[in-house]
């Protein structure tokens, strides 16, 4: 074999920045790659690519990508996603955020868009913790982990994001972990190519700070406790609730079609005013 | 990009400057190709080597689940057939009829 054989994702990454800042072991690094795995499937235009992304570990993947991409205020990604897609809605806009993000400070964003139905692809990268500030307890947190903010264990039940978001009214819900790594690549396959709000919630591991607070010190043994702990859909609807405390239920929860954002705008304008809303152009009228 | 590459095997590359010593690969692979070497680099990351490369049957997943872009495995075009003449074979089924 010839010495210029390169990884496969290596001409989609910014090769001047790598090794990224990621922590050895943190999941972001193979969503990267379970993400450009599943536009290579699904064959979409890498050029045509937007990406929004707020505050957190996870939000920092955008800047490690040749394409264009929005780093923004802690919890607004989705806002700004919205408005990038409702100007132009030609562009394909992937949202990547993390749990604080998405979850905490952006959950009526969240909730919001998906009831609107937009047509935005949301990784939501979920690993339990603020892991950017040093480790505090974050809103998808389950209960009895240890962190900075609580020495004691965690007294709050977790948020469920995928099943939240796909009782909002979003037509794609997912949930996978990265240990399940083909299906991810599916379900984001399917997430892309869905018209209208696609969520898919990854549940990954973080060593550094969820796992050493938690005796999980090695990402093995955290992809090993990931592992053991998964459920699938079909076999978790038919467990009882007390079986399923601690559990990560793994599957597709919401996947149907109904009436897009973009698309109801336009057929308004054009019944009310003659013109569809979308100018690409600023000098539109003067050509 | 590679300056130095570990071993000279055919069939899977491990880059050196981007392997972090993670060892999630080690655990991802389901045919236990990898090992763990036992000295460490200048980085101080024990890192992971092929030791049965003959077990491999080159599902690609270690290439995904490697969250630094340092495996690399050479998969020919068309390497679901033994011989390179039938390049025009497809995979996929047409509907109902075989």
């Amino acid at each position: 074999m010839s010495q210029e054989k390169q990884n496969r994702f290596l001409p989609y990454l910014r090769e001047d920045r790598l090794p990224h800042i990621f922590c050895p072991g943190c999941g972001n690094g193979a969503i990267i790659n379970a993400f450009l795995a599943a536009m290579e499937k699904a064959e979409m235009d890498f050029d045509n690519i937007a990406m929004v992304s707020g505050i957190g570990c996870s939000s920092r993947i955008p800047g490690y990508l040749k394409c264009d991409s929005l780093h923004t205020t802690h919890g607004r990604a989705l806002s700004f996603a919205t408005g990038l897609k409702t100007a132009n809605k030609d562009l394909d806009v992937v949202v990547f955020t993390g749990d604080g993000d998405a979850a905490s400070i952006g959950g009526n964003h969240l909730i919001h868009a998906a009831r609107r139905n937009i047509n935005l692809t949301v990784i939501c990268i979920n690993n339990n913790i603020y892991g950017m500030t040093g480790g505090q307890i974050s809103p998808t947190s389950p209960k009895g982990s240890f962190g900075t903010t609580a020495p004691y264990g965690n007294q709050d039940t977790p948020f469920k994001l995928a099943e939240l978001v796909a009782a909002a009214g979003a037509t794609y819900s997912a949930r996978w972990t990265t240990v399940q790594i083909e299906n991810l690549v599916t379900s984001i396959k399917d997430g892309l190519k869905n018209p209208g709000f696609s969520f898919i919630e990854v549940a990954t591991q973080c060593p550094t700070y969820y796992g050493r607070k938690n005796k999980l010190k090695t990402p093995t043994a955290m992809a090993a406790v990931m592992k053991a702990n998964t459920v699938f859909k079909s076999a978790a609807d038919r467990m009882r609730p007390r079986d399923l405390e601690g559990k990560i239920v793994v599957g597709e929860f919401a996947d149907y079609t109904k009436d897009e954002f973009t698309e109801s705008i336009d057929k308004l304008s054009v019944e009310k005013s003659g013109n569809r809303t979308i100018i690409n152009s600023a000098y539109e009228r003067e050509l | 990009m590679y300056h130095r590459i570990i071993g000279d095997f055919k069939l899977i590359i491990i880059d050196e400057d981007l392997c972090k010593g993670c060892h999630l690969c080690l655990f991802m692979c389901y045919k236990n190709v990898y090992a763990i070497s036992s000295e460490v680099n200048k980085k101080g990351v024990q890192l992971p080597f092929v030791k049965f490369e003959e077990r491999c049957t080159k599902c690609g997943t270690c290439e995904i689940a490697c969250p630094d872009q340092a495996i690399t495995v050479d998969l020919p075009e068309n390497w679901w057939m033994k011989d390179d003449n039938d390049i025009n074979f497809n995979p996929n089924f047409t509907k109902g009829d075989k």
